[in-house]
């Protein structure tokens, strides 16, 4: 769970999500922007496109009409009908044969070359009937003053009607689907004297419109203007009432789109008016209008899908190239956390990344490199303390010493021997110290002081000492065993080689935030060379002379920083002098210890 | 390192797969396989002028296109032919189609082959004809007992006095006739003018019924009623009233609607035909399997009516288109 939540949390998972929120939210825009545009761009050219079909139609169906309307004006104005029409009696059979012939052949000539006309044909008010065709008879059972197309013509009195389409009864033994221009003729002095009859295939109309498809389903529809359906691919449907249209918005549209929503879902209508009557009516399903919606849908859609897989992929991968190097600097950072500090990072990736790991390598090695300083300090501390412990009993000095005491007792010197016992006895006691590195000046005085009256009983006269130090800077602290040494290289390297007497001198004072204790013999002196090598490191496995000596110098710097330590004066066949600096560090009890 | 590596893998892999079948999914969606249905009707002859079954197919085509679905009509050159339609609907069931649309030519004998569709888990829908087993899924027909009872009651118009009625049924037992027969007794059994009301069979054959009726006829001068139960008996006793010149005295009525059926309605032989909607039975057939097909609940019988034609209303218009379809061929 938490390291769940932790994932979570992580800069990666938030700019890996951030970049697949950002891209998915642009490509589902962009989708669904780029589907719609699409969508209304096909709508509107499949509007277009249907509005020029059906254009198309009404010319077609206008060609065929005004066709019929031109045979009619020539049968209504030619002489040869009209005379045939008022002649009341014919002379005899053969008169009238032959009239009926001319009348025939004329209306017979009308029809050559035109195969969408199925009949011309004249029912003449004297009972005469003409038709173009030889071959057709009347039918027998059938009135044809009954009929719709009759009664109309006579209705309108000298102008055209145009019926819807119907069956055609009035022949023998036929019953054509037939558009009917009927016309009643009349003579030049007006007298009424028949109908004309042009009958037009409907197969013609019907196979014309059959095949027109607005789309999988989309299809035309005329209506009259009485709203009766004059052709409809599925009329049958209409009749059964398994299918509705809308005619009264399509009677109410002159010319122009619209939509309703119909049994089959959203239609869009388009309507146009062919000036004789009637309405063509493209009808169009607004689903199918784009073709191929769906596909687009489906290509949309893939396309979607294959942009969000790669920008998934790319967003990872991207967040992952910038976290990476952040990782591997998080995880070296573990590492010196455990305590490693011999690493490098490799200073790689992003500007900002490669800054913070070129500035985390140099802080580790600064780290390392004073870890490493403090360790060599401490091992020379150590070393150093173990040499000044070693200083302090020095085994010679103790073996001399009791040499000379039982010397001493032997000769029954016993004021003596209890002199020198108690020099020794306080040496020691000043020399060690409570476990506390610093001592006061003081104690280092009076160790001294028994040292050198110690060495005085031995060497008699030919040594003598002067210690000048004054009491104010004697509560002032320091490190224990700094005089010892150097008063003893004084005496065997300075007096004992001299010849007659030699005198030591220790005085001390104040130099600013220092104190300087000197300490100076008149002995042989010492040449530069001699003086210099005293302070140096002695090369290794050559312990010679002045290893004390240097042992309070470095002990000195260790404690209290470089610029303190020893230093020396001196002059050969004259002395030398040696001067001891450290702070003026006041004690902690404040005034003199014992 | 390469256990991230292993993740982004396995996380692309399952991304994909997960795109590939919604790609899937939505191209089924998108482009489902059109449903397969076999119509076998009752006659499939072209050279028959059985112009009903012609214009069923027409509605079955129509519906086809606009429901989607893929049709194969079939169906034996005549009615009589029960056997052949047994076999065709054997070859159908084999050919595992989602649905079969079947108007039986035998009210029993199509009954364990029917038995079988449903069986089959194959959608069964009655057209026209029924059987005797109520296991189809929906029946589309005209009510011909309705259709019986409105040819009654025309021919009752037309009584006068005591009338002896000749029912003329083409073949024995298909439901449809049966059904047609049983709605022309229900009105005319009641009628107390009718003295004699017999069914003769004419084994499917036009010439027969010709045959029977002028037989009839000759016999009994008291025959004033026939009734054609559907297209061939009309027919054939119209040729024989108008052969004997006793439009005046007998009556006939038919039902359905041939160019011969129009001739004698025009010339008065005919005095009414009860049609049916043959047009709209193919296509609600097809509709409705397309719903029974996709799951939708559908009603268990759909009637597509009948109406009565007379020659005073056959130019109406809306009889007009019933009466003298454009067959789509």
């Amino acid at each position: 769970m938490a390291r769940l939540r932790l994932r979570f949390r992580s800069i990666q998972t938030h700019m890996a999500l951030a970049f697949t929120f950002l891209i998915l939210m642009t490509i589902l825009a962009m989708s669904v922007a780029s589907y719609y545009l699409t969508k209304e761009a096909v709508k509107s050219n499949v509007q277009v496109y249907t509005a020029e079909l059906v254009n198309q139609v009404n010319n077609n169906i206008r060609a065929y009409v005004n066709g019929m309307k031109d045979m009619a004006e020539l049968a209504a104005g030619s002489y040869v009908v009209q005379n045939f029409l008022s002649i009341r009696q014919f002379a005899d059979a053969v008169e009238e044969s032959d009239y009926r012939e001319l009348v025939s052949d004329f209306l017979g000539s009308m029809m050559v070359s035109r195969t969408d006309i199925s009949s011309v044909s004249i029912f003449g008010y004297n009972g005469q009937f003409v038709s173009g065709r030889k071959d057709l008879e009347l039918n027998p059972n059938i009135d044809p003053t009954t009929l719709d197309w009759y009664q109309k013509a006579r209705e309108a009195a000298g102008r055209h009607v145009i019926s819807p389409p119907h069956v055609q009864p009035v022949f023998k033994d036929r019953y054509p689907w037939v558009v009917s221009l009927s016309l009643e003729l009349a003579g030049r002095d007006g007298e009424k004297l028949g109908i004309l009859l042009i009958d037009l295939n409907f197969s013609v109309l019907n196979d014309m419109l059959r095949d027109i498809h607005l789309g999988p389903r989309g299809y035309l529809f005329i209506v009259d203007s009485a709203g009766n359906i004059v052709y409809h691919p599925q009329q049958q449907l209409i009749y059964s009432n398994l299918k509705t249209e809308l005619i009264d918005r399509v009677l109410e549209t002159e010319n122009g789109i619209f939509t309703g929503e119909q049994d089959g879902g959203r239609r869009m209508y388009i309507v146009k008016d062919s000036g004789f009557g009637w309405k063509i009516v493209g009808v169009a399903y607004e689903n199918e209008l784009v073709g191929n919606q769906r596909q687009l849908q489906l290509s949309v859609f893939l396309l979607g899908i294959v942009c969000i897989v790669i920008a998934v992929a790319l967003s990872l991968l991207l967040s992952r190239r910038i976290i990476q190097p952040i990782k591997r600097l998080q995880m070296s950072m573990q590492e010196v956390e455990k305590g490693n500090f011999d690493i490098h990072v490799p200073v790689s990736g992003t500007f900002e990344t490669s800054k913070l790991a070129h500035a985390f390598n140099i802080m580790v090695s600064k780290i390392r490199e004073l870890m490493w300083q403090i360790v060599q300090d401490q091992e020379q501390k150590r070393k150093s303390e173990l040499n000044a412990l070693q200083a302090q009993i020095n085994p010679h000095f103790l073996y001399n010493t009791l040499d000379s005491i039982i010397w001493m007792a032997e000769c029954n010197r016993t004021r003596e021997v209890i002199q020198m016992t108690s020099a020794l006895a306080k040496l020691f006691r000043a020399s060690i110290s409570k476990g506390e590195e610093l001592v006061p000046v003081e104690t280092e005085i009076v160790h001294i002081e028994n040292y050198l009256k110690i060495q005085k009983m031995r060497y008699k006269n030919k040594l003598d000492y002067q210690i000048d130090v004054d009491d104010s800077l004697k509560h002032y602290q320091t490190i224990k065993v700094i005089l010892q040494p150097i008063v003893e290289n004084a005496i065997y390297h300075g007096i004992k080689k001299k010849k007659g007497p030699g005198l030591i001198t220790i005085t001390a004072r104040e130099e600013g935030k220092d104190l300087i204790l000197r300490v100076s013999d008149n002995g042989i002196g010492m040449d530069r060379d001699t003086l210099r090598a005293l302070l140096e490191p002695a090369p290794p496995g050559r312990e010679g002379r002045g290893v004390g000596v240097r042992n309070v110098h470095e002990r000195l710097q260790l404690y209290f920083g470089k610029s303190y330590g020893l230093s020396f004066e001196s002059t050969p066949g004259e002395g030398t002098t040696a001067y001891i600096r450290f702070p003026k560090i006041p004690s902690a009890m404040g005034g003199e210890s014992a | 390192m390469m256990a991230k590596m292993k993740w982004l893998a396995a996380a692309s892999v399952i991304l994909v797969a997960a795109a590939l079948g919604l790609t899937d999914w939505f191209h089924r969606m998108t482009f489902p396989r059109p449903a397969r249905v076999d119509v076998i009707i009752k006659t499939n002859s072209n050279t028959d002028a059985m112009e009903f079954w012609q214009v069923l197919v027409d509605g079955v085509h129509v519906a086809a296109e606009e429901f989607r679905v893929d049709v194969r009509v079939s169906g034996p050159r005549t009615e009589a032919d029960v056997d052949v339609q047994i076999a065709m609907v054997e070859d159908a069931i084999e050919s595992r189609p989602d649905a079969i649309v079947l108007a039986a030519t035998d009210f029993d004998r199509l009954v364990p082959v029917a038995q079988k569709i449903v069986d089959r888990g194959i959608k069964l829908i009655i057209l026209d004809s029924g059987i005797n087993a109520d296991i189809a899924h929906s029946t589309v027909q005209t009510d011909n007992v309705a259709a019986g009872n409105k040819a009654g009651r025309v021919m009752q118009e037309y009584l006068q006095g005591p009338a002896k009625i000749a029912i003329i049924s083409f073949v024995k037992n298909a439901a449809s006739h049966l059904d047609r027969e049983k709605g022309v007794r229900e009105v005319l059994e009641g009628d107390p003018r009718v003295v004699q009301l017999d069914t003769y069979s004419v084994d499917g054959s036009e010439q027969n019924a010709y045959a029977k009726v002028m037989e009839i006829l000759r016999n009994d001068p008291g025959v004033t009623g026939v009734i054609g139960l559907n297209e061939g008996t009309t027919v054939g006793a119209g040729r024989a009233i108008r052969e004997l010149g006793l439009k005046d005295r007998v009556t006939l009525v038919g039902f359905d609607n041939s160019l011969e059926e129009i001739k004698f309605l025009e010339e008065g032989v005919l005095k009414a035909t009860v049609i049916q909607r043959p047009f709209s039975m193919g296509y609600l057939s097809i509709k409705t399997a397309a719903e029974v097909i996709s799951g939708k609940k559908v009603p268990r019988t759909i009637d597509t009516g009948s109406l009565v034609i007379t020659r005073k209303n056959m130019y109406e218009e809306e009889n007009q288109k019933l009466l003298f379809p454009f067959v789509n061929s």
